[in-house]
């Protein structure tokens, strides 16, 4: 069946079967491979991806349920000129990238709770990676690199602030 | 080939009308987080999705007098941030909190974890306290089934094929209610409930239980209110003694539903030990849920 929707900023058209996820879609049928698949009923969250803005697990979104709607993946978060956007700098800063497998579906739901929690405590941190699981880091570099990329947004907004 | 088909219904109408085309066998699909998990390990036992999840009305939370309603395609998510669940019924915000993480909370949804109907599910031990009713349609027409009634069994319920689970209403409690839900799991987030108790009451001027309802989740087959646990504190002080006599006839009631299984020894020292911490905390303290 055609489903259409807005792709990574892009709107996009595929004829696809109606009874894949939205997993399958992104990695078969448009390449995006840095959405990761990995325990595929919704634990690990390494193929999270926002849709509509909100974190959701892609493996077990239904692919035509995205028809007219929006979905940024991994290879949609990135700074204007392409590089790393500073969530992304930060992982790498900290050292919150080892193997690197889990890491996509870390910055997503990084980038979701900064959407709608500009400067979250630890424990907010923590509770928004609740459905991502990593292996090697222990998580606390993670939630380093997110806590100083929610202090470096804010810090550039009151600057941005008081040059206005 | 595709092993089954999908199709979007817009409206009400529309969903049940895609739901009773013969020769076909649609099922409706809100979230999809236990649909998704369950073909991976189950034979396909459908035709076709009917994705419900853009029918406005099934995404509703609202309030008129002293009903409330939730929608069958409300998300956990939509729930913990509603003012009206917030008042009306904080034990079961404090219920969908402990529902996976972040992604699955903003996909599951009531009318899923219902129909899905697992012993563990989250949402469905305040449900039962709270006397929910299920409102069920279909071509025939509509019906009423108590959540209580509804479940028949693990993963098994009343709804027929072809009935859409439209929404949930249940009176609001008295201002007064103090109301608490706890969730034992492995861990603290992604994880499905070992044992989960829900509890509501009030007690009257002269500091005597005059409404409780008690109902514990993957206790027993299906989520029920325990009558004779309720009676245990019915017109009593709830003092220390009687919540330990109410915690001791719960697990009672228990092992008299399911027999002694592999699983009670562990299960009746921990039923106990939440049924007393709930009922303390609504009874004895001010708050409205421990975790």
């Amino acid at each position: 069946m055609l489903i259409n929707f807005t792709l990574n900023h892009k709107p996009v058209s595929v004829d696809a079967p109606a009874d894949i996820t939205l997993l399958t879609l992104l990695r078969d049928h448009f390449k995006l491979t840095g959405t990761k698949e990995a325990c595929e009923v919704g634990e690990c969250g390494a193929c999270a991806v926002l849709l509509d803005e909100e974190l959701v697990n892609s493996c077990l979104v239904a692919a035509p349920s995205v028809i007219g709607r929006e979905v940024i993946t991994i290879e949609g978060i990135h700074d204007e000129d392409g590089n790393p956007n500073d969530l992304q700098r930060n992982f790498i800063d900290k050292g919150a990238v080892q193997c690197g497998f889990c890491t996509p579906g870390m910055v997503i739901a990084g980038e979701a709770l900064l959407a709608i929690k500009a400067e979250p405590s630890r424990l907010e941190i923590r509770e928004a990676l609740a459905g991502n699981l990593c292996r090697c880091t222990g998580y606390m570099q993670i939630v380093d690199a997110i806590e100083t990329t929610a202090k470096g947004r804010a810090e550039k907004r009151n600057q941005e602030k008081r040059e206005r | 080939m595709a092993k089954f088909d999908y199709v979007l219904a817009k409206t009400m109408d529309d969903a049940v009308r895609l739901l009773n085309e013969p020769d076909l066998r649609s099922i409706p699909l809100a979230g999809g987080t236990d649909i998704y998990v369950a073909i991976r390990v189950n034979p396909i036992w459908f035709d076709r999705l009917v994705d419900i999840q853009r029918i406005p009305e099934l995404n509703e939370v609202s309030m008129e007098n002293d009903e409330v309603k939730i929608g069958a395609a409300v998300t956990f998510s939509h729930a913990i941030k509603n003012p009206i669940l917030q008042k009306t019924a904080p034990f079961l915000v404090e219920a969908c909190k402990t529902i996976g993480g972040p992604a699955v909370r903003n996909c599951g949804t009531f009318g899923g974890n219902v129909s899905n109907a697992a012993a563990c599910a989250d949402s469905l031990p305040a449900l039962v306290c709270l006397e929910a009713i299920a409102h069920l349609r279909s071509s025939k027409g509509q019906r009423q089934v108590k959540v209580e009634d509804l479940v028949t069994g693990p993963h098994q319920t009343q709804i027929e094929p072809g009935e859409l689970l439209t929404h949930f209403t249940f009176k609001a409690p008295p201002d007064s209610a103090k109301s608490c839900f706890i969730k034992i799991g492995r861990r603290k987030a992604q994880s499905i409930s070992r044992l989960s108790i829900a509890v509501i009451g009030t007690v009257d001027a002269a500091g005597l239980v005059n409404y409780v309802h008690v109902c514990p989740g993957a206790a027993v087959a299906t989520p029920v209110l325990f009558p004779k646990v309720e009676d245990v504190l019915l017109g009593k002080k709830p003092d220390k003694e009687t919540i330990t006599a109410a915690a001791d006839r719960l697990v009672a009631d228990m092992i008299e539903s399911t027999g002694r299984r592999w699983s009670t020894e562990y299960k009746e020292i921990t039923l106990k030990a939440i049924a007393e911490r709930s009922l303390t905390k609504i009874f004895l303290e001010d708050g409205h849920h421990v975790n």
